[in-house]
């Protein structure tokens, strides 16, 4: 199985070329949202950056620093403010230096300033430097096992039959904190098997394939599961490939799923 | 214009409320000092001499303790001053 | 200079008339910013829970059916799912106002695309309605005033910090209700605040509520600095907790506390009151929203553009340097105090006189940047921890 993608310079190859707005702090998160609108590339929203303490400032600085280092990334602009905990200036130089750069929103003209900047620089990183096309000899798919899935034994086999690698997340429950594990692994693409309660999931950086289970809920949501609970190996397969190529997920096409940050302590 | 602020009499720092270079001499009020460090603006500025442990004292009240001796004109911050509560604060 | 609201039936007052999108699980917050994006002027919010039951599920549902009932909204249109766990948000909120509660859920819609077009049109047909609505005549119990100080510096304590205490004393004078918050940044000033509670029992609560957090700190065994004061604090010249708690203790004046209140929890009477917030920005904004202020004033040394869907926040510049060199996120400068061209008292009127033109109507850079920060806030069980330590440490 060869799947062509994009070669992203210490990053690794990709199957999305991703840009990536990275705000650092909560205070950012607005502008970085405008000008990923007005620039399309990617963003979250998030409540993190600032008055965290312990255990949460290397937590949520490495999740930053794997979110900007994940190899679906072409290039990353960070939002920063300039007085928060993780500090833009300290972020920067631990993220991967290629087509990497930062804005301060206290040092770069406030929330207008930035925003003019920021929609400048990120065009200058998209624009001159397009993404080579390259084959991905190791691509990683990540299963979210929010749910029991019988079949996942064979699922395995088929994938690795396949030519792919399997990276397995199996936190019971909520998807998020299965997909934010699985992005830190550098998976390329998921399969997500949501708790019979929770609705399909999606991660704005990584291609989320939704697997419907027989629950009433995925009955009446089932419209935005790419796959239900009925679907042949052979049909997962064949749809992860077409995904790989660039078709999207509905997840990518609705832009659903808040990447949440890893929090374990209460905010000062 | 005054080049530094007392908040408070019985205050032993000063609000600097400019960049300071050292060698600047306050002469305003009753307070007359040479800024021996440089000091950015809103940062403090010893009006008095203060001893290791003695209290920082600003708007008249205590808001930690030295760290160090600390002589009239030296920079008084985070290398020099810790807080009283929450004892896992570590001087830098 | 009178004052105009939206005169609500449960008998609180709006200064604002907006729609607002919350959405009941974090997986439709795409939604929510989509329906605020292609409506009239609805304003929307996303935040990260997946209605999972955590430590937090009070803290958490009482935050979404808060800020759902927040008196400066004629209607909220809760973007559900279908599931069991929204019902309870959404019966607690009846129960917290009375404003109009529109059920938009995917599992009636079926696709996202149809529940964002049914959520637009909605929303322009509520628009419609809030538009009708005239302001009235207001009293000034009608204010319930949010103080609130981030990214400080030295100037804090010193400028924008007592300027706003001059206003918020005048409002309270006038029968208002003003609210200080952020628990860590009275820390080392909490005896000052305890000496103006009207009563003894008041007094005591507010030591309690910070030896409390105290505890909680101290029982995560971990150095706080960097966090509080934040890296900007310091650089801003804060070099201890203490500093800046007794800088922004200012922002409260000098009238007397009313009471106390736990983390979100609405006052049931006009004055002036001290809440158990964060000093996480935008964590507190959440806090007031969903205790139903309606107004706040927010003052910064380093400068943040942060804001609030469901209340207006007025920037306050602690410094002349920074006012200068990002205006288009600030209102008003009270670094002219230091600069001595302007007295506290002065300063302060100029605050108390934009409260009262941004309650009646006149918009805030904020708002004008459309900055609806909104954040849930969560003790990750550090609250049942700290409670049995808070007593054993407990101070008088």
């Amino acid at each position: 199985m060869s799947i062509t993608g994009f070669a992203h310079k210490g990053r690794g190859v990709g199957i999305r070329d991703h840009q990536l707005i990275l705000p650092s702090v909560v205070c950012s998160t607005h502008v970085s949202r405008k000008i990923a609108n007005e620039v399309g590339a990617l963003t979250f929203a998030h409540q993190n950056g600032c008055g965290i303490i312990g255990i949460d400032v290397p937590g949520v600085d490495n999740f930053f620093i794997e979110l900007a280092n994940h190899p679906n990334v072409q290039s990353v602009l960070v939002v920063s403010l300039g007085c928060e905990t993780i500090q833009g200036p300290e972020l920067l130089p631990k993220i991967n230096q290629e087509l990497s750069r930062l804005l301060v929103i206290q040092e770069s003209g406030g929330a207008t300033g930035t925003y003019e900047a920021g929609v400048v620089q990120a065009k200058q990183l998209r624009d001159n430097f397009k993404s080579e096309p390259k084959e991905v000899e190791r691509l990683v798919v990540g299963l979210d096992l929010a749910r029991n899935v019988e079949n996942l034994a064979e699922i395995k086999s088929a994938l690795t039959a396949s030519g792919f690698a399997v990276e397995i997340e199996d936190k019971k429950g909520v998807s998020e904190h299965n997909l934010a594990k699985l992005m830190s692994k550098k998976v390329h693409i998921i399969f997500s098997f949501a708790d019979e309660n929770q609705p399909p999931s999606g991660f704005p950086l990584i291609p989320v394939i939704n697997i419907a289970s027989t629950s009433p809920l995925h009955a009446a949501l089932s419209a935005e599961f790419d796959l239900l609970s009925d679907v042949k190996i052979s049909e997962m397969i064949e749809l992860l490939t077409k995904v790989c190529q660039g078709e999207k997920t509905k997840s990518e096409v609705s832009g659903i799923g808040e990447i949440v940050a890893p929090r374990a302590v209460r905010s000062v | 214009m005054r080049k530094v602020l007392v908040l408070n009499p019985t205050d032993n720092i000063a609000i600097c409320l400019a960049d300071m270079d050292a060698g600047t001499v306050i002469d305003q009020d009753n307070l007359k000092l040479t800024i021996t460090q440089k000091i950015p603006r809103g940062h403090k500025v010893a009006s008095k001499a203060v001893k290791k442990g003695e209290g920082i004292i600003k708007y008249g009240e205590r808001m930690g303790h030295a760290t160090k001796d600390i002589s009239v004109g030296e920079h008084v911050h985070t290398h020099n001053v810790l807080g009283d509560r929450l004892s896992t604060e570590v001087s830098q | 200079m009178s004052l105009t609201g939206y005169k609500r039936s449960d008998g609180r007052w709006g200064f604002r008339n907006h729609v607002l999108i919350l959405p009941l699980h974090q997986i439709l917050s795409a939604a929510a910013r989509d329906i605020e994006e292609q409506s009239n002027g609805a304003v929307a919010v996303s935040h990260d829970w997946s209605q999972m039951v955590e430590k937090d599920h009070e803290r958490l549902i009482h935050s979404l059916a808060g800020n759902a009932t927040n008196p400066n909204l004629y209607a909220t249109i809760l973007l559900r799912l279908g599931t069991p766990i929204e019902d309870e948000v959404i019966t607690r909120a009846k129960s917290y106002g009375k404003t109009k509660l529109v059920e938009i859920s995917l599992s009636d819609f079926k696709s996202l695309d149809k529940l964002t077009q049914a959520g637009v049109t909605e929303a322009n047909k509520l628009l419609t309605e809030a538009n009708n609505e005239q302001r009235v005549a207001a009293p000034f119990s009608a204010i319930v005033l949010g103080l609130e100080c981030g990214g400080s510096d030295a100037y804090s304590g010193i400028t924008a910090n007592p300027a706003l205490g001059v206003a918020s004393d005048k409002l309270v004078a006038q029968g208002a209700t003003s609210i200080l918050g952020e628990t860590m940044e009275i820390l080392g000033a909490e005896h000052l605040l305890a000496k103006r509670a009207i009563t003894k029992e008041v007094g005591q609560q507010i030591i309690d509520v910070v030896a409390r957090y105290e505890a909680s700190i101290n029982y995560e065994g971990i150095d706080i600095r960097g966090a509080q004061p934040s890296r900007g604090n310091i650089e801003g010249g804060l070099s201890t907790l203490e500093e800046k708690s007794l800088g922004a203790a200012k922002k409260a004046g000098n009238a007397q506390f009313t009471g106390v209140l736990e983390y979100a929890i609405a006052p049931t009477k006009a004055g002036l009151y001290f809440m158990d917030t964060p000093g996480h920005d935008i964590e507190q904004l959440t806090g007031f929203g969903a205790a139903g202020v309606n107004i706040t004033v927010f003052t910064t040394g380093r400068g943040t553009p942060t804001g609030s869907a469901v209340m207006p926040t007025i920037k306050v510049a602690t410094n002349t340097e920074m006012a200068t060199a990002i205006p288009d996120i600030i209102d008003l400068n009270s670094g002219t105090i230091a600069d001595g061209t302007q007295t506290l008292e002065e300063n302060g009127e100029e605050i108390y006189n934009l409260i009262l033109d941004v309650a009646n109507g006149q918009l805030t850079k904020a708002e004008l940047g459309g900055h609806h920060e909104f954040n849930l806030s969560r003790l990750y069980g550090s609250s049942d921890k700290l409670i049995s330590y808070a007593r054993s440490i407990h101070r008088t």
